[in-house]
């Protein structure tokens, strides 16, 4: 059946006794969605049974309506770059590509125009003849975001696809997705800096112990969190008189002066809390520089969510 | 008609023959079947150098030389661990090397993975073992003289040939196959292949039952020259050439769909390897 979502049911993963995943339901939309979680939270888990190289315990994996069990499908449609560092004894980056190519069953020429394009993209004409043995650990992450997208797959799922790369060749990355993003196509990535997560995803999933904590638009997420009253951060020029009139305000928990200008607000029912202060603003005159969201971010939900540092290992 | 799904499987299965070709015999990871094959021809460089005068003059003896260094090293033990070393690693080996996922994420049929690696591993087996074996079999004749040269190329003597090649072949297909599945199943292949080897060695000495599960049963069916197995063998009827061929053909399908349906199966999990 055809579809244009990525969907786990009640997927679970054990390795012997050791738990992968659990119970896993998620229902992937296109974009680029950002997949956080600690250290052996399942991410690469996660990755894996996505692509057929891990096989559920229990439930059902599809991707676009394709079961992983059936490569020969799977495989025009996804491109999965892996965190292993490893690479077939020998190869140079024109040969892998080229292999890998072939083994679409793309035909000669084809295998050449479509190796070169993706070292191009990537940025690695210059060391294409060279042996991967050979290339820096920046230049062995491009070579494997070449591999994954080298066949224009409709989904790519890049597990901590930035780790290696310098600032530019970050940014030209994270271009790159984006406009993959754009196109219609899925992009899965997951990474242990958040702040590019934030960046640069529409929707993120975190994990954690192996079971799907949070799901879907990082605002929204943030927005169910009812536990955490919700932050803002309002620059104006007169911050305590604002301060002293939102006080009177039932649901607002704290306001606390920040800086010269600056007025952080903690209030239990944001919607509520926006109304209010437009009246405020009428009423005292104050000249507001801005308004924004204070913690609707990854990294707060993340740190209210799971509570914990990231490292930058995988699961 | 072939449909374009066949065309693909085939044209997937032979750039994966291909590749195992390349890697069976120009990687570093050959080298250690080379020094194998070496050996035989090492040595019989050295009895080719170090023959007494008296063995030179008498050629009809080569025939019967070449019948036991054939059955007793060059069969039981350079083919039979050539074929362990370059089966085993067609999946072990990118196991070890933690490289396997890039094939498993291509769009092939876990059989055309199997089938293609299956094909690259026997085409570099024949290549090495046939070279080896005609290698041997001229340097077993040569020391003779003119005399040893004609009988070598004598009309029996390229038959014989043509018959021990023949086995190699065989033998390449057989523990080939059964060595890839071993590769699939067990971290350490070595410890069932030396375990096999004991039982293929054993096999002269077991009673007709028991010989019909060993590869070597059959394999000498087709030898052109018998050899003497000593005092405790215990002789068995012959196999006809087509019971033998049926036998060999059969078991190496039978090794290869097993291996087929455990990679189906296939995980990445490397730390646990």
């Amino acid at each position: 059946m055809s579809s244009d979502r990525i969907v786990f049911r009640d997927v679970s993963k054990f390795y012997g006794e050791v738990l992968g995943v659990n119970k896993v339901n998620l229902e992937v939309a296109p974009g680029l969605t950002g997949l956080v979680g600690p250290n052996g939270s399942g991410k690469s888990t996660l990755m894996h049974l996505m692509t057929g190289l891990l096989r559920p315990g229990r439930g059902e994996v599809s991707v676009l309506g394709v079961s992983p069990d059936c490569p020969e499908e799977l495989f025009r449609l996804v491109g999965y770059c892996t965190q292993y560092d490893n690479f077939p004894n020998g190869s140079t980056g024109l040969s892998f590509l080229r292999f890998a190519l072939a083994l679409h069953g793309y035909s000669k020429s084809e295998v050449d125009e479509r190796a070169w394009a993706a070292l191009t993209r990537v940025g690695l004409t210059d060391a294409a003849t060279r042996r991967i043995a050979g290339y820096s650990k920046g230049m062995r992450q491009r070579i494997k975001l070449a591999h994954a997208q080298c066949h224009d797959p409709q989904v790519l799922v890049l597990d901590e696809p930035l780790n290696g790369l310098d600032p530019m060749g970050r940014a030209e990355m994270i271009d790159l997705f984006t406009a993959l993003a754009k196109e219609g196509r899925h992009v899965i990535v997951s990474s242990h800096i958040l702040h590019e997560v934030d960046v640069i995803s529409d929707g993120v999933i975190m994990i954690h112990g192996g079971a799907i904590v949070a799901e879907g638009e990082i605002r929204a997420v943030r927005g169910e969190i009812t536990s955490h009253p919700i932050q803002v951060l309002i620059r104006c020029d007169r911050p305590h008189i604002v301060a002293s009139r939102v006080f009177e305000l039932e649901h607002i928990v704290e306001a606390r002066i920040v800086g010269d200008e600056g007025l952080l607000i903690r209030t239990r029912n944001a919607s509520d809390f926006f109304t209010q202060f437009n009246r405020i603003v009428i009423d005292t005159g104050v000249i507001v520089e801005t308004v924004a969201p204070a913690d609707e971010s990854v990294h707060a939900v993340y740190d209210y969510l799971i509570g914990e540092g990231l490292g930058g290992g995988s699961a | 008609m072939t449909t374009p799904d066949a065309l693909m499987r085939r044209r997937q299965a032979l750039t994966l023959a291909r590749y195992e070709v390349r890697r069976s015999l120009f990687s570093r990871r050959s080298l250690a079947v080379y020094l194998l094959v070496g050996m035989p021809l090492a040595l019989m460089l050295l009895r080719a150098l170090f023959m007494p005068e008296s063995m030179r003059a008498d050629a009809s003896s080569a025939t019967s030389e070449f019948a036991e260094v054939f059955h007793f090293f060059l069969l039981r033990f350079v083919v039979f661990f050539a074929n362990a070393m370059i089966f085993v690693r067609l999946f072990r080996g990118e196991i070890l090397e933690k490289s396997l996922h890039y094939t498993l994420l291509a769009p092939l049929s876990r059989t055309v993975l199997v089938v293609g690696k299956y094909l690259g591993g026997v085409i570099s087996a024949c290549l090495i073992l046939v070279i080896t074996t005609t290698l041997t079999y001229v340097l077993v004749y040569l020391p003779h003289g003119s005399s040893g040269i004609q009988l070598m190329l004598s009309g029996a003597g390229i038959a014989h040939l043509a018959s021990y090649l023949l086995i190699v072949v065989f033998a390449c297909f057989a523990y080939g196959a059964l060595f890839m599945l071993a590769g699939l199943f067990f971290k350490n292949p070595m410890v069932p292949a030396i375990l096999f080897l004991g039982w293929e060695t054993l096999t002269p000495f077991l009673p007709t039952f028991l010989k019909v599960l060993s590869f070597v049963h059959y394999l000498v069916s087709f030898a052109p020259v018998p050899v003497n197995l000593g005092a405790f063998a215990l002789l068995a009827r012959p196999v006809p050439w087509w019971v033998a061929l049926l036998a060999l053909a059969v078991s190496s399908a039978v090794l290869v769909f097993a291996a087929s349906r455990v990679a189906r199966n296939l995980e990445v999990t490397y730390s646990a390897d």
